[in-house]
C-alpha cells in the first residue's frame, strides 16, 4: 500500500486531486493506494508523527505555515519520504527555497495538468523505492560482511515501515515521548 | 546755462525762408524770431505726434531718428545728434541717432565727462558754441572738437525728472547765421519734450518687454505646470503598476488555484462519463433482441453498474460541478475586480459607484495578501452611491488595506467601517499593526517615505492616495499608538464639484451647481 499525503489550505483542491488519484475508471496512479487529505499543515504534521507516509504532496502558501517549513519538518520528522511542492506561486524565491530548505523531488506548478501531476508522482515514489531498496541492500551486504548485525538491519527495516519507532523514548509510565 | 562764444557779434536773425516738414508730411511753417510763436506750437505738435507714434508701434530708433530730424529741421541745422546714457550706468553714452554722420557711429560709445556730450551731460547745463553772444565766464574748451568749432552747435542735456538721461545737439554750417541765446533758451523748452518722448517711448519699450516677458513666463509656468500635472499623473499611473506587481504573485495564487482544481476536476468528469457511457452501451446493447450472447446482456449491465459504484458517481458528480462552478466564478471575479483596477484606456472616467462594492473589490483581489495574517471585519454603514474615478479609488483602498495587513507582524485584525458625516462619506481602516511612531506622522504623506525594507515599499502609497483623495475634493486622516495600531479614515465628499479631472455633468450627482466644500 502507498500512503499519499496532501496539504492545501484550498478544500477545493484538495477534493479534485482526491477524486484523480482514486477515480477507479480512469487510469490508476498506483494500484492499492492511499490518500489523506489536510487543510492544515500542523493538522498533518500531528499525523505524520504517528505514521509512515510514502509521499508529501503540499501547497506553499498556507495560513499557518508555509509549504517550505512544512516540507522541512517533514523530511526532519521522516527523511525518507517524498516531497513534491504543488504551488500556484511563480516567484523564483519559493522554488528556491523548497529545493533548499526542503529538499523537495519535485516541484509543480498551478494549474498543474494532471497527467503531468500522476506521472511526477509515479516517478518520485519509483525514484524513493529504488533509494530504500538500495539501502536495504547495502545493509544485507554489510551484516554478511559482518559490519552491522542483523538486529541492525531488522531496526532499519522497522524504521522504514513506522519513522521514528526505533529513536522512540519511553515514558515511566509506558507512554511515547515525541521529541518535536 | 552755458554759452560758448568763438565768434562774438555773429548775426543774431539770420533765417532763411525755409519750411520744415513735419513727421506726417504736414508743412509747419518755419519758426521766426517774433511771429515764431504760432510756428513753435505746429512743430511742438509735430514732435509730440511724433512720440505719439513710439506708443502706436513704431520701431523705436526709427522714431528717435525722425524726432532727431524732426529737431534739426526745427532748429535749421545741418545736422544734429543724440546720445543717450547706457541703460544701467551713469558715465557712459551712446549715440542713439544722428544725421549726417558716419556710417556705424550710432551706437558707439563715449565716455562721460569728454566731448560736448560728456561735458553737457556731466553738468546737466545746456552749451551753445560759437553763438552769436559772446557770454564770458564760463569758457568752454572743446580741443578735440577743435576742427569743427567753425561751426555753430547747441546741446542739450535731456532730463527726465531731474534725472538726467543723455543730450542732444544740433549744428549750423558756418556759412548760417549762428545761434543765438534764445535758440539756446527755446531749445531747452523743445528738448524737454523730446526727454518725454523718449522717456515715453522707453516706458512704452518696457511695458512691451514686461508684457513680453510676462507671457513668457506665463507660458513657461503654464508648461511647468501641465509637466507636474503630468508628472503627476504618472506617479499615480505608475505607483498603480508598482502596486499591481505587488499583488501579482497574490492574484497569480488566486487565480491559478481555481484553474488547477477545474481542470483537473474536469478530466475526472470525462473519465466518469466514459464510465456511464460504458454503461449505457451495454444497456443500449440488451434492447437489441438477437442474437443471446453467452451472457445476457441485462447481467453484463448489472456487473459493469456495480462495479461503478453509481451512487458514488452521482454524489460525486454533483459535488465536482458544484466546486468548479465555485472556482470558475472566483476568477470570473477577480479577473473582473482586476480590470476595475486598472482600468486600461478610461482610466479617468467619472462615474457614480457604490463605495462598498468597491472595497468589497478591492478586498476580493487582495484576498490573499491577507487572509494568511489578518482577519478583515467590514462594518458597513448607509453610503448613498458617490461620484468619483472608480480604478483612482480602488487603488487608495488597495493601497491603505495594504498597508494595514503589512504593519501585522504575525497575525491581527482589520477593520474597515464607513459611513457619512456632514456633506462627507468615511471610510475608515484600522489595524491592529505596530503603529506609527509620532515622529513619523508628519512624514507619512511625502513622496518616497517609507520605514519598508528596499524592495518592499517604494514609499509611493500614501503619496499617491493621498493625491487622489484630494483631486476627489476629499483628505486622509491619520491616527495611530505605536504598540495598538493604526486608523487612516479617508473623507470623501458625497458631491463633486469641479475638480483638475473634469466631471461630466451628466454624472454629477445631485442638483446641478450645488456648491461642495473642497478642503
Ligand atoms: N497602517 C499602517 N501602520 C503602520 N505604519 C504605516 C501604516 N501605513 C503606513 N505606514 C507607514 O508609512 C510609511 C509610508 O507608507 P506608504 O504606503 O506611503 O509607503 P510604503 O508602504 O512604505 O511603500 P509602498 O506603499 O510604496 O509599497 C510606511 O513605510 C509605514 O512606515
Ligand atoms: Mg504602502
Amino acid at each position: 500500500m502507498t500512503h499519499l499525503f496532501i496539504v492545501d489550505d484550498e478544500v477545493n483542491v484538495l477534493n479534485s486531486l482526491r477524486r484523480m488519484l482514486l477515480n477507479v475508471a480512469g487510469a490508476p496512479v498506483l494500484p492499492d493506494l492511499r490518500v489523506s487529505v489536510f487543510v492544515s499543515p500542523v493538522e498533518a504534521l500531528i499525523h505524520i508523527n504517528k505514521q509512515s507516509v510514502d509521499l508529501v504532496i503540499s501547497d506553499y502558501r498556507m495560513p499557518e505555515m508555509d509549504g517550505v517549513a512544512f516540507l522541512a519538518r517533514v523530511r526532519d520528522l521522516q527523511p525518507d519520504t517524498a516531497r513534491i511542492m504543488l504551488s500556484a506561486c511563480t516567484d523564483m524565491d519559493a522554488v528556491v527555497r523548497a529545493i533548499n530548505e526542503a529538499n523537495i523531488f519535485r516541484f509543480v506548478s498551478k494549474p498543474w495538468s494532471d497527467d503531468e501531476l500522476k506521472s511526477a508522482i509515479v516517478q518520485v515514489l519509483a525514484h524513493r523505492h529504488l533509494l530504500l531498496e538500495n539501502r536495504h541492500l547495502a545493509n544485507e551486504v554489510r551484516c554478511q560482511r559482518g559490519v552491522i548485525s542483523r538486529q541492525q538491519v531488522e531496526l532499519a527495516l522497522l524504521e522504514r515501515e513506522s519513522p521514528g519507532i526505533t529513536r522512540v523514548r519511553w515514558t515511566e509510565d509506558g507512554g511515547v515521548l515525541m521529541d518535536d | 546755462m552755458v554759452v560758448v562764444s568763438n565768434a562774438p557779434g555773429s548775426d543774431v536773425r539770420k533765417r532763411t525762408g525755409k519750411r520744415v516738414e513735419a513727421a506726417d508730411g504736414m508743412s509747419v511753417p518755419k519758426p521766426d524770431a517774433g511771429t515764431g510763436r504760432l510756428d513753435d506750437f505746429a512743430w511742438v505738435y509735430a514732435l509730440y505726434e511724433l512720440g505719439q507714434t513710439v506708443a502706436n508701434g513704431a520701431e523705436p530708433m526709427r522714431v528717435q531718428q525722425d524726432i532727431l530730424e524732426h529737431i534739426v529741421k526745427g532748429f535749421e541745422a545741418q545736422s544734429g545728434s543724440i546720445a543717450l546714457l547706457v541703460d544701467g550706468t551713469d558715465d557712459v553714452l551712446a549715440i542713439a541717432a544722428g544725421t549726417d554722420l558716419p556710417p556705424g557711429t550710432v551706437g558707439s560709445r563715449l565716455p562721460c565727462g569728454v566731448g560736448v556730450f560728456g561735458h553737457v551731460v556731466a553738468t546737466g547745463q545746456p552749451v551753445l558754441i560759437n553763438g552769436d553772444v559772446a557770454e564770458t565766464g564760463l569758457p568752454l574748451r572743446l580741443h578735440e572738437r577743435r576742427d569743427r568749432l567753425t561751426h555753430s552747435a547747441m546741446c542739450w542735456p535731456l532730463r527726465i525728472r531731474e534725472r538726467i538721461i543723455g543730450a542732444v545737439a544740433v549744428n549750423r554750417a558756418p556759412d548760417v547765421a549762428r545761434y543765438t541765446r534764445e535758440d539756446l533758451d527755446r531749445g531747452q523748452v523743445l528738448t524737454s519734450l523730446l526727454a518725454f518722448v523718449i522717456a515715453n517711448h522707453r516706458m512704452h519699450v518696457e511695458r512691451e518687454n514686461r508684457i513680453v516677458e510676462l507671457s513668457t513666463l506665463n507660458a513657461t509656468m503654464q508648461r511647468m505646470n501641465a509637466a507636474l500635472e503630468e508628472t503627476q499623473e504618472q506617479l499615480i499611473r505608475s505607483e498603480k503598476m508598482a502596486s499591481i506587481g505587488q499583488i501579482a504573485a497574490g492574484v497569480a495564487h488566486e487565480i491559478n488555484n481555481p484553474i488547477g482544481f477545474v481542470l483537473s476536476n474536469l478530466g475526472t468528469l470525462g473519465s466518469y462519463l466514459g464510465q456511464l457511457f460504458a454503461l449505457l452501451d451495454v444497456y443500449i446493447d440488451a434492447e437489441r433482441p438477437l442474437p443471446a450472447p453467452l451472457v445476457p446482456p441485462l447481467d453484463r449491465a448489472r456487473a459493469l453498474r456495480e462495479k461503478s459504484d453509481l451512487t458514488f458517481l452521482r454524489g460525486d458528480i454533483d459535488a465536482l460541478m458544484d466546486e468548479s462552478r465555485d472556482g470558475i466564478l472566483r476568477v470570473k471575479h477577480i479577473v473582473q475586480d482586476l480590470k476595475d483596477f486598472s482600468r486600461g484606456g478610461s482610466e479617468e472616467a467619472w462615474e457614480t459607484v457604490s463605495v462598498h462594492d468597491a472595497l468589497d473589490r478591492t478586498l476580493n483581489i487582495l484576498h490573499n495578501e491577507t487572509k494568511y495574517k489578518a482577519r478583515i471585519d467590514t462594518h458597513y454603514g448607509e453610503l448613498p452611491e458617490i461620484v468619483c474615478v472608480p480604478s483612482r479609488l480602488h487603488q487608495v483602498f488597495l493601497n491603505l488595506v495594504v498597508n494595514a495587513a503589512q504593519s501585522i507582524t504575525e497575525s491581527g485584525t482589520i477593520t474597515i467601517s464607513t459611513g457619512t458625516e456632514g456633506g462627507d462619506a468615511w471610510i475608515r481602516f484600522e489595524d491592529s499593526g505596530c503603529g506609527i511612531p509620532p515622529e513619523n506622522m508628519d512624514r507619512l504623506f511625502e513622496p518616497f517615505f517609507t520605514t519598508k525594507p528596499v524592495g518592499q515599499g517604494t514609499g509611493l502609497g500614501l503619496s499617491v492616495s493621498s493625491s487622489i483623495v484630494q483631486r476627489h475634493g476629499g483628505r486622509i486622516e491619520v491616527e495611530s499608538e505605536v504598540g495598538r495600531g493604526s486608523r487612516f479614515t479617508v473623507h470623501l465628499p458625497l458631491r463633486q464639484a469641479a475638480t483638475p479631472w473634469s466631471v461630466p455633468e451628466d454624472v454629477q450627482a445631485g442638483p446641478r451647481g450645488t456648491p461642495v466644500q473642497c478642503m
